[in-house]
């Protein structure tokens, strides 16, 4: 960095002290910025906001110099040319964002509509956008510019391209040109081979530019802890509608000495797992390891499915909903299923059975025998049985709803900014969680329950407790609104996508990105881990599914086929089948085995991205719905596909 | 700004005249330009914000359409007030008009009587939402169910049926495990023509075999239940051509037989057919326009033509043929134009031709329209009442000629005097009539007279005792037509393919014994105006049925592809009333209430249909 970008940085901060009247603390970086130039500035971000386009350049060289760098990109190596063509996209943005900031709107537009229309098919939704930029006060909180304006875009290039690009910006000394480069452009150089256009074009389309190796060097613990011991309960297990036995002191534990055939299955320590103390995770009650062996026991039961044994899928479609329905999940074991509704209404619905009751009231709930085995039944009140049940306190359309693993409690999230936590006991609003200030895009809850993560357009992320009312962590980075975020199946990190096209992965534990995968084009829209926990899916506008490889946040396929937004994907239980659902009405089974085997097969390691798998030879089967857009797929524990859509009768 | 349209990056702004239009509409006489130029422009720009905001928003609703609430909250997350009072739950229905070489764009606002408001017309309630469950798959095939999409979609029949080379060869049909085998097949012939697979599974065939069986055995409720099957199922595509096969030699074997009854079911399975709409029948009409003709036209129907009821088979395949007309008319194959020539053909034939013919003939052409009426009865009045006078005054003709002949007679009168009404002007004089239309204009004169001081004409009533016709025709064979028709289609289990129904209304519906209370109160008041939208358009039966069950509130808006889903739904309420109540009283005001919501739902896609023409 130059001692004049340092003084430009300077003069911004001195400013802001102006503005807010801190005229000590000006004074003294007066002083201390003239007598020294060794002020750490690397990361004053705000500064650049203010003035980091105030260039005196005479705006007739921009248009010149930018037809040069091209003819130079052209004329180059064939080896380097799509390499140093990754240039074009940011030189020109910045080119154009400094003409506008000078005030030389008309130069600004012909440079855009001149050279706008050829750039990469992925970055015109982003020009568009800049081109509505015409003014410098238009630049003023607006979100694109302000993150070309104090973030480097990063492009990856091997250690010839860089050193041909340098060599020519430095003969040629355009002014204009070597300043965008030393200012706004970030080189993440590498050894090796120059790439060629589709492996630039698979990791590039993100608003900041690729992610830097760096980013993702940090070891990501992807594993499956060993699931914690349930053996001290497999008494009561055998017969299934016995509620947990009580720890009472004249009933002396019964020891199980024959084992449980279920638990002596025991798999083995993943070394990729995270050591079980990482994160504290709360003691699983008696009700819990009641629920953990009933799925252990349906495990049991399931089908494994595979490209020979497609799975079934049962559809749930949701009537007269036309343009009302936003989101809808289901529990885990698949017994209810939440809606969540544009009108700030929440649905909840049961899919078995089992109706949904509510608790006794509180003087009718004195006469409950609490020595009684069966105390949690015998609190609900049998009559008050109903299908269907509608949770209401927000206050603008419920962008997502999440159950915990224990059923009780829901969790939604709306466009008024508020997360609320819903009893499923009392059916009524526990506690609002206000802290995001927009609205809240997604709110899943963990795993292991406790925890809880949301998203929002405040373009942060954050980690909640249920008990506490503020957040936890608060994951700060992405460029843009974060569309979705889902937790790893070990609830040690969570994933966020977002509109600035990039998957984050984040340690729950420090909240720092350990991952940053670029390969999207357009809004992400969906998340979803693989079971192993090495693998997550993407999906989003783009209509494609990514997968990643977390070990090294390489992107190693993209599965095409969907003609518009996937909403929804969802793995088998079984981990071999990944299926994805969206807008177009249809429902994908994509073949997730065969891609693993393949990975597996291949040598991989951190600086050799992999050859990105595509086409066709991975999915299995479409299934069409009858104008029903997807907003929901799950598997149960037995392997069967439910699939949540909502009937457009407007369209038919 | 003119100079932004060249290039798609940049978008239009707001012109400077529109800014000008706004400041004077708030009381800014004379906007500068200059002022007006950074309005437009920042105006703009906020403009586009919002809207990409407001994208977001939609987005996160999993929508394609960008609603009014998107943009209040794209405002809200600005800080700026919503707009109030722009909500609606349904995409805006944006008016084209153009003039003067302008171009706008609007919504309309209708007038609301508030006085009608506070009087009591209740507000629609909100539909409920509901939860249906089905099979998209099972073990990764895809089940035909009516909630399934048809497995071959009927824009691609139709393409088959136009243009059979259009064929994709190697289209996998959804949820179907291809095999190599078909593969190769379409190989080998793809240069010849497309060969159609008509393999049956044995489900088809079983199926196959059960329906038809159903349809032309003796058990009603069971044949109901097969041609609500064959109305509605999704997945007969594969097997129509066998249906179709059926349906021709069965009408092939049984005219020659007289065997009425047969002739019946299977018009009636020919109906089915025509009411499936995931079915595109264009293929196979060579075969079923002459079947059906001649179940409309054939000298002899029944062994005892003076007693059975033949008549209401060719009334009801005359309305199938119009049907046919109706749906498949197109300016290449000329339909209409030939299905109006064979029957003005057997007009021709003067005195040749059998009487009962003669009827066919002209049910047939009455039922394509008032103006084919028109143009080929009205000129010939005169020379069939001639005809017909000598069967019915003269001593010297059989009872079956003189039913015949009275029968035509009813006919005419009923589709002549409603025209003459329109073309002849008041005052009628007797003796013009008796000139005119020699014997007929006595009967006419009447007719007339009649339907000029009544305000429901007479081809109301008629056509009232026509639909239960339809609906009475498998079983008043012998039987005249009597109102225990409407008690038989009733039984049917009306399954319609709307989706909108839950899936406890079925069960409902089969015994369903409603009784509708509110229906008589509003449709009164509509009936009167309804027959003169009856009468110009001579749609036929379906149309007419509406009124009579007068449930209908926005009849205008009708749309003819629609009218068959309607009638369903008004068909079980007319049922309704006249049924004795035998269910508990919960139920039934349940039922009430979804019919209700289903005629508004209907009403809804109907006037969604109407927009969808515009361009938007």
């Amino acid at each position: 960095m130059s001692n004049g970008l340092d003084k430009n940085q300077l003069t911004a901060v001195l400013q802001v002290l102006k503005k807010y009247n801190l005229k000590e603390t000006e004074e003294q970086l007066r002083k201390e910025a003239n007598l020294t130039d060794q002020v750490d500035q690397q990361d004053s971000d705000v500064s650049s906001v203010l003035t980091g386009y105030k260039s005196d350049g005479d705006p007739e060289t921009y248009e010149g110099s930018y037809i040069e760098l091209k003819r130079f990109v052209e004329n180059s190596l064939d080896i380097y040319k799509h390499e140093l063509g990754m240039i074009l996209y940011p030189v020109l943005v910045h080119m154009y964002l400094e003409l506008v900031y000078n005030g030389h709107t008309d130069k600004a537009i012909s440079l855009m509509k001149k050279f706008g229309p050829e750039q990469d098919i992925y970055y015109q939704d982003d020009l568009k956008k800049l081109a509505m930029v015409t003014r410098r006060d238009h630049m003023n909180g607006n979100e694109l510019t302000d993150t070309f304006k104090s973030n480097q875009f990063i492009i990856r290039m091997s250690r010839d391209t860089l050193s041909l690009l340098k060599r020519h910006v430095h003969d040629k000394k355009a002014s204009v040109l070597l300043n965008i480069v030393q200012e706004h452009l970030y080189f993440d150089m590498y050894e090796g081979v120059a790439r060629n256009k589709t492996q630039i074009d698979a990791t590039s389309g993100a608003v900041g530019g690729e992610a830097k190796r760096q980013d993702n060097k940090i070891k990501v613990y992807y594993g499956i802890p060993k699931a914690p011991d349930i053996q001290i309960l497999s008494a009561p297990v055998e017969d299934e509608e016995e509620p947990a036995e009580q720890e009472s002191p004249d009933k002396p534990k019964k020891k199980k000495s024959k084992k449980d055939p279920l638990l002596s299955k025991k798999t083995k320590s993943d070394p990729n797992a995270p050591p079980p103390d990482r994160i504290p995770i709360p003691d699983l009650k008696d009700n819990d390891k009641m629920e953990k062996l009933r799925a252990l026991r349906e495990t049991s039961k399931r089908t494994n499915l595979g490209p020979e044994n497609l799975p079934s899928c049962c559809a749930y479609t949701l009537l007269n909903a036309n343009y009302n329905v936003c989101c809808a999940e289901i529990t885990e074991d698949s017994s209810m299923l939440a809606v969540g509704f544009n009108d700030s209404i929440i649905k909840v619905f049961t899919l078995v059975p089992q109706k949904l009751k509510s608790m006794k009231s509180a003087d009718k709930l004195q006469e409950v025998n609490i020595e009684a085995e069966d105390v949690l039944v015998r609190m609900m009140d049998e009559r008050s049985g109903e299908s269907a049940r509608s949770l209401c306190g927000h206050n603008g359309p419920v962008y997502s709803v999440s159950f915990s693993p224990d059923r009780s409690l829901l969790l939604s999230c709306s466009e008024d900014s508020t997360i609320r936590l819903w009893s499923l006991q009392i059916w009524t609003c526990l506690v609002v969680y206000k802290g995001h200030m927009f609205p809240v895009w997604d709110v899943k809850f963990s795993p292991v329950g406790y925890y809880f993560a949301s998203c929002s357009y405040d373009r942060t992320a954050r980690l909640w407790a249920t008990d506490h009312y503020q957040p936890l962590r608060i994951f700060a980075g992405h460029f843009s609104d974060v569309d979705c975020i889902q937790f790893h199946p070990n609830s040690n990190y969570v994933a966020t996508g977002s509109s600035d096209r990039r998957v984050c992965l984040w340690d729950i534990t420090t909240g720092n990105h350990v991952r940053l995968m670029t390969g999207h084009k357009q809004p992400i829209q969906s998340l979803a881990f693989s079971i192993c926990g090495r693998f997550l899916a993407s999906a989003g506008t783009d209509c494609r599914v990514l997968i990643w490889d977390l070990s090294h946040g390489h992107l190693v396929a993209e599965l095409t086929g969907h003609s518009k937004t996937i909403h929804c994907l969802a793995f088998s239980r079984c981990g071999n089948i990944l299926v994805s659902g969206g807008l177009d009405c249809s429902v994908k089974v994509w073949n997730f085995t065969k891609l693993t085997e393949e990975i597996s097969s291949e040598d991989v390691n951190i600086s050799h991205n992999p050859d990105v798998k595509t086409g066709d030879d991975y999915l299995l089967r479409t299934f069409q719905t009858k104008n029903s857009p997807l907003i929901n797929l799950h598997f149960t524990r037995r392997n069967l596909m439910l699939a949540v859509a909502v009937f457009d009768g407007i369209a038919s | 700004m003119a100079k932004m349209n060249e290039s798609d990056l940049y978008g239009t702004n707001l012109s400077i005249e529109s800014m000008k239009v706004v400041a004077e509409s708030i009381g800014i006489g004379n906007l500068q330009d200059e002022a007006a130029k950074e309005l437009s422009e920042d105006i703009s720009f906020q403009l586009k914000h919002i809207i990409q905001d407001a994208a977001k928003s939609m987005n996160h609703s999993k929508r394609m359409k960008l609603l009014q609430s998107d943009v209040d909250s794209a405002l809200k997350a600005r800080n700026i007030e919503p707009q109030y009072g722009f909500h609606s739950a349904e995409p805006l229905p944006f008016r084209f008009a153009s003039g003067g070489g302008r171009e706008l764009h609007f919504i309309e606002e209708k007038e609301v009587d508030l006085g009608e408001l506070l009087n009591g017309i209740s507000p629609k309630a909100p539909l409920e939402v509901g939860l249906r469950s089905h099979w998209l798959c099972i073990d990764g095939i895809q089940p035909t169910i009516p909630e399934n999409p048809p497995p071959v979609a009927k824009t691609i029949q139709k393409l088959e049926s136009v243009d059979p080379i259009n064929k994709k060869p190697l289209k996998e049909s959804a949820g179907k495990p291809s095999t190599g085998k078909q593969k190769l097949k379409n190989v080998e012939t793809v240069q010849i023509k497309q060969l159609a697979t008509h393999e049956l599974s044995v489900e088809q065939q079983l199926y196959y075999k059960e329906i038809t069986e159903a349809c032309v055995g003796s058990d009603e409720a069971k044949r109901a239940e097969a041609l609500q099957s064959l109305s509605t199922d999704p997945g007969l595509h594969e097997m129509l051509p066998r249906m179709c096969t059926f349906i021709i030699e069965g009408v092939r074997v049984n005219v020659v037989q007289n065997n009425l009854a047969l002739l019946i079911y299977l018009m009636r399975m020919v109906k089915a057919l025509l009411d499936n709409q995931s079915l595109y029948l264009e293929k196979y009409l060579h075969e079923l326009i002459p079947s059906v003709s001649t179940c409309i036209v054939s000298k002899q129907l029944c062994m005892r033509p003076e007693l059975d009821n033949h008549w209401a088979l060719r009334d009801f395949a005359s309305r199938l043929m119009s049907q046919i007309c109706k749906n498949f008319n197109t300016s290449t194959n000329n339909i209409q134009t030939r299905i109006t020539r064979m029957f003005t053909n057997a007009l021709q034939q003067g005195e040749k031709i059998p009487l009962s013919s003669l009827y066919g003939a002209l049910q047939g052409l009455s039922e394509l329209g008032t103006e084919v009426t028109r143009i080929f009865i009205l000129p010939k009045i005169r020379s069939f009442g001639a005809r017909i006078e000598t069967h019915l005054e003269g001593n010297l003709t059989t009872n079956t000629d003189k039913t015949a002949s009275g029968h035509i007679k009813q006919l005419l009168i009923k589709i002549i005097a409603p025209i003459i009404k329109t073309i002849r002007n008041p005052p009628d004089s007797l003796e013009e009539y008796k000139q005119e239309f020699g014997y007929l204009g006595i009967s006419l004169h009447a007719a007339v007279v009649k339907a000029r001081t009544q305000p429901t004409p007479v081809s109301t009533a008629a056509s009232v005792v026509s639909t239960s016709a339809i609906t009475s025709v498998g079983q008043s064979i012998a039987r005249p037509m009597t109102s225990s028709g409407i008690v038989q289609q009733g039984n049917q289990p009306t399954r319609t393919i709307v989706m909108s129904q839950q899936s406890q209304r079925i069960s409902v519906q089969q015994n369903s014994q409603q009784k509708v209370v509110f229906m008589p109160q509003r449709s009164l008041p509509n009936t009167a105006s309804h027959p003169q939208f009856s009468q110009s358009n001579s749609a036929g039966t379906t149309v007419v049925k509406l009124v009579s069950s007068g449930q209908t509130v926005n009849q205008p808006k009708l749309i003819q592809s629609q009218s068959q889903k309607l009638v369903v739904m008004s068909n079980q309420s007319a049922f309704s009333t006249h049924s004795p109540l035998s269910q508990g009283q919960s139920n039934i005001v349940k039922q009430n209430f979804i019919n209700q919501q289903q005629m508004q739902q209907m009403q809804q896609l109907q006037t969604q249909k109407s927009i969808d023409d515009l361009p938007i």
